[in-house]
């Protein structure tokens, strides 16, 4: 499903070229479980948005569903992400002016997916998390669990076939954490949406398939697990 | 997808009032000025376009060799009736009058009313309409009125009259009632019943009935009579040229064929264009301030908008994220504008209809109301708002809109804000209002001049009044007698009888020669005529010789400083006793001089004058009374008993000489007031700009401010960070606009003989004026935030 090669990130600084990654070549097969960890200022969060293709490396090359990404025209490059991907954030990044039910509309406006369509979908979705209660809700009413199951909803709303994860239990409690953790396998294992996260913790990354461990923008180590039983 | 945009605009407004309402404020006050500012150069564009036919009508205009020798507005009264009946395949209709000012009454109603002597073509030519009345005879008969509603009202309470009298006086004294035929319909504005403010006529009689008045429509050598024709379709004016120059050769007197050279002036451009186009250049000005101010509002819309924006980055990075497209954007960003923008629209013309009365007082006329506008009036102010929504909306979303998308998310904005354009939109508003500003005090300078220069003569305590007029020796003399009546009145120091007042009445010119010359050296001298009384009520100093002692000065003149060097004499005392000339040969001693004095605008150098005794030509028009010092009101209400018992049947309207003074300058006097309004304004604009401005600025450096007082800063220092952000521009905007300002005013003073000098005080005045306002609204701000815990401003990430 994504194949990353020589993917290397630079600035320029002081006329020095400074590596955030450096030669990165990744595999990812649809329907794993990836965590990516690393500590600060290892490049996670960069190549977690390369993978979603809302940065571009200075180099390399990355193949979606056998697409060279890097020779699409920028029109078509959002396309492919519209549709394929989703993304959940450590900070939730819910827009506080809409509601529950219009944030989780609003990837389908972007889609132009027709009014009763989309009505029909995101009220299945509601349905689905047991959230048709706070519908009416804006973000700060509700507490940072329910805001990043919010968010998680927002992500699935228009059927992704990768979600990507940055840090998403980053703001919350244990327990809360361990809830949308166990959320992430289901969707995964229900419904074979490849999942990419970043996180910190060990526990959390335990939920993956496979661990990628990057020090200094280079992938230090991969460690395999073999795939939990159905 | 829109309703969903027009959501969040709202919820964006509703949330945070503070912004919104900064920047409704500010456009809204912009919007509705500029829509009261359209609506009556709309309304002004207007005047003459009632008429019927106004595309084939013109008035008569003049223009002499000198032109002191005769007015601009009228012509020869048997002209326009000439050319109908010699040329009537070019003209095909006229209408001429003759205005006089007479006392009219009913029972004991007296007021001194202008009316028209005039043509019966003046119902059908114009199609004017009347209320009650038969308009095919209504201007036949003599001794037969049409009036106005307004003065049916006035006269009689009520509209319906016809077949009821009124009371007119004619010249030599005698009174006769004319019957009322007619009520005219109050016609919109034109340059036939209102053809300037002296001529706003009311009544309306038939030529048949100019021999009560002693006038004469049909002299060839009388140049003060309104002609006005109506030309064939298709008819060039200029094919009149020659037919009317052979006209005035054929019949008039060589001084008036050979100096007057009559044009036809087009009543649908006549208003706009008359004066040298006064009324469109008032329009181009205050269209162009009222459009300053709205780019004023619109700067401060744009450049709330992109500051505000670091509190949307983070949503316009989510939105990216999901999906949404730059496009996509910039139009989310373009209806929130649009919202805004029509909401400040709504807003304005709230304040339209409040604000008119008060916007019409300053323009002297009234702005039309809401439903006077027509249609296509609306669709143009639909029109602007939407262009400035467009305006407003465009340069924000396209600046937020190119935020990238990973970058917003962390909230911080990626790209160097490109603060240039900022800078260099606060700095066109602090230029644009230190424009203004600078630019009303002179103005207000110059028209505090016209009151408090000397004018020289001492107008306090004296009042003035028109007097009915018997123009005959026995009327003279019985009107002198009239004002010895007066004098001895115990509040009464001094009364005089005169021509003129200086009210800047135009009186044309006397060509004067001296003794030894001819009339080809003579000057052009103003002719005063006035009694014996006129320099002690006026208190005009006289340098040399005397003033007339009584009617035995008939044949002596008394002249002015300037006639003296205009006759070419060094001294006053060279020309005390000598012999001038006036037309025809006539001869006149001087016997005395007195000091130059302002009988005209300041507009105009003082002229050459003359003063002749009243008795000499048997004119007058007004009462002066000096009245004594104290209860003034207690001397006016003696004035107005002793007025009823000596002129029994004509009207005590009096007025001081501030008051004609006032009317004198009253164009000067509505810039004065404009302007000021204008300054008041764009100061709102931008002190709602300013505020605006520093709050945010405040607000983004709120946890730098905390950094810096938990390091021990004191608060001047930290309201010194924002004054050095923003005082510079400020005053660099200012200081950038006094050469313009500077050029405008020089500009406009030029057009006045006598001014205030131009000084450098005026902009140093507005220029502190604006810093000072700056660094307080600034300090203000950001005392607030530095005053402030710092642990609280450092907890706001």
């Amino acid at each position: 499903m994504i194949q990353l090669q020589h993917i290397s990130k630079w600035y320029n600084v002081g006329g020095k070229p400074t590596f955030i990654l450096k030669d990165i070549n990744i595999k990812i097969t649809e329907g794993e479980f990836v965590s990516i960890m690393g500590p600060s200022g290892s490049g996670k969060t960069t190549l977690l948005n390369i993978i979603g293709m809302l940065d571009l490396p200075s180099e390399g090359s990355y193949q979606f569903f056998d697409q060279a990404v890097y020779d699409l025209r920028e029109k078509h490059r959002t396309e492919l992400y519209k549709k394929n991907i989703g993304f959940i954030f450590q900070a939730y990044h819910l827009i506080d002016e809409l509601t529950v039910y219009e944030n989780i509309e609003t990837p389908l406006l972007y889609q132009d997916v027709k009014s009763s369509e989309r009505k029909a979908m995101v009220s299945d979705m509601l349905d689905k998390f047991n959230i048709v209660g706070k519908k009416d809700l804006f973000p700060s009413q509700l507490s940072g669990g329910q805001q990043q199951l919010v968010g998680i909803v927002r992500a699935l709303i228009a059927k992704p076939k990768l979600l990507l994860a940055d840090e998403p239990t980053g703001n919350l409690n244990s327990k809360q954490g361990e809830e949308i953790m166990d959320l992430f396998q289901k969707i995964n294992e229900e419904e074979g949406v490849t999942i990419v996260q970043v996180t910190h913790s060990e526990k959390n990354a335990d939920y993956g398939h496979r661990i990628i461990n990057l020090l200094d923008g280079r992938v230090e180590s991969i460690s395999e697990k073999p795939l939990k039983q159905v | 997808m829109i309703t969903n945009y027009i959501r969040i605009a709202w919820r964006n407004c509703t949330k945070n009032w503070f912004y919104p309402l900064l920047n409704l404020g500010g456009l809204s006050i912009g919007l509705a000025f500029t829509f009261l500012i359209g609506a009556f150069a709309w309304k002004e564009t207007r005047v003459n376009k009632n008429l019927a036919d106004y595309k084939n009508q013109y008035i008569i205009q003049s223009k002499w060799a000198n032109p002191d020798m005769g007015l601009d507005i009228t012509t020869v009264g048997p002209l326009a009736k000439a050319l109908k009946e010699q040329y009537p395949h070019l003209v095909a209709n006229y209408y001429r009058w003759d205005g006089v000012t007479t006392n009219v009454s009913k029972g004991d109603k007296v007021f001194r009313e202008g009316l028209q002597i005039g043509d019966s073509t003046f119902l059908t030519m114009f199609g004017f309409h009347l209320l009650y009345g038969d308009p095919s005879s209504a201007l036949e008969q003599p001794y037969t009125i049409l009036i106005r509603e307004d003065k049916a009202l006035k006269y009689f309470g009520k509209k319906d009259v016809v077949g009821q009298t009124l009371s007119l006086q004619s010249f030599t004294g005698t009174s006769h009632d004319f019957l009322i035929t007619g009520v005219l319909q109050a016609p919109n504005e034109n340059s036939v019943t209102f053809l300037n403010r002296e001529n706003d006529n009311g009544f309306f009689v038939s030529d048949a009935s100019i021999d009560f008045f002693g006038r004469n429509l049909e002299d060839w050598n009388n140049p003060y009579i309104v002609d006005y024709i109506q030309l064939r379709e298709g008819v060039s004016p200029e094919a009149l040229q020659k037919p009317m120059q052979q006209l005035l050769v054929k019949n008039a007197s060589a001084m008036i064929a050979n100096n007057m050279q009559p044009w036809l002036a087009p009543l649908q451009t006549y208003y706009l264009e008359k004066d040298n186009g006064s009324v469109k250049k008032m329009l181009y000005t205050i269209s162009f301030i009222a459009l300053f101010l709205l780019a004023m509002a619109l700067i401060n819309f744009i450049t709330l908008s992109i500051s505000r924006s670091s509190s949307r980055i983070r949503e316009i990075g989510i939105r990216k994220v999901m999906g949404g497209t730059r496009k996509q954007l910039i139009v989310q960003f373009l209806v929130e504008s649009f919202v805004m923008v029509l909401l400040s629209s709504v807003i304005a013309i709230f304040i339209y209809s409040l604000a008119r009365p008060f916007v019409s007082g300053i323009l002297l006329k009234p702005v039309p109301s809401l439903n006077e506008l027509p249609f296509s009036f609306g669709v143009a102010a639909l029109v602007l708002v939407l262009l400035v929504a467009f305006l407003a909306g465009i340069y924000p979303s396209l600046v937020l809109s190119a935020f990238k998308a990973v970058e917003s998310l962390k909230g911080k904005l990626q790209v160097k804000e490109k603060t240039y354009l900022r800078t260099g939109l606060l700095g066109f508003q602090f230029f644009t209002a230190s424009l203004v500003l600078a630019g009303t005090l002179v103005v207000t300078g110059q028209v505090a001049y016209f009151f408090t220069r000397d004018l020289g003569y001492d107008k306090t305590f004296v009042v003035t009044a028109q007097v009915p007029r018997d123009w005959t020796g026995a009327g003279a003399n019985h009107m002198q007698a009239i004002a010895r009546e007066f004098a001895s009145l115990p509040q009464v120091t001094h009364v005089s009888l005169s021509w003129q007042i200086p009210n800047g009445w135009d009186n044309g010119f006397l060509p004067v020669y001296k003794e030894g010359k001819d009339s080809t050296d003579a000057v052009n001298t103003e002719q005063m005529e006035a009694d014996e009384n006129y320099c002690a009520t006026y208190g005009i100093p006289i340098i040399t010789g005397r003033y007339f002692r009584d009617n035995r000065d008939t044949l002596n003149l008394v002249i002015n400083e300037s006639a003296v060097k205009a006759f070419g004499w060094k001294e006053p005392e060279e020309a005390i006793g000598k012999r001038v000339f006036f037309p025809g040969n006539f001869p006149m001693n001087i016997v005395g001089v007195v000091k130059d004095f302002h009988s005209a605008s300041m507009k105009d150098k003082i002229q050459p004058t003359v003063i002749s005794h009243v008795s000499l030509n048997k004119r007058y028009r007004f009462l002066s009374f000096k009245l004594r010092p104290g209860n003034v009101a207690g001397s006016i209400e003696a004035l107005r008993k002793k007025w009823s018992v000596l002129l029994p049947g004509s009207a005590f309207e009096y007025g001081f000489i501030d008051d004609t003074l006032a009317r004198l300058y009253q164009s000067e006097i509505r810039l004065k007031k404009a302007s000021q309004l204008a300054t008041i304004l764009a100061l709102v604009i931008v002190v709602l700009g300013v505020v605006g401005l520093v709050s945010l600025s405040v607000q983004k450096r709120t946890k730098e401010i905390g950094i810096r007082k938990v390091l021990g800063a004191t608060i001047p220092s930290i309201c010194y960070l924002f004054i050095k952000d923003f005082l510079p521009i400020m005053i660099f905007g200012s200081l950038l606009s006094i050469p313009v300002a500077w050029k405008i005013m020089q500009d406009w003073l030029n057009n006045y003989a006598y001014r205030v000098p131009i000084t450098l005080l005026p902009f140093i005045y507005s220029l502190m004026f604006l810093s000072l306002l700056s660094f307080v609204l600034i300090s203000l701000q950001a005392s607030r935030t530095a005053l402030a815990n710092p642990t609280k401003n450092l907890r706001t990430e």
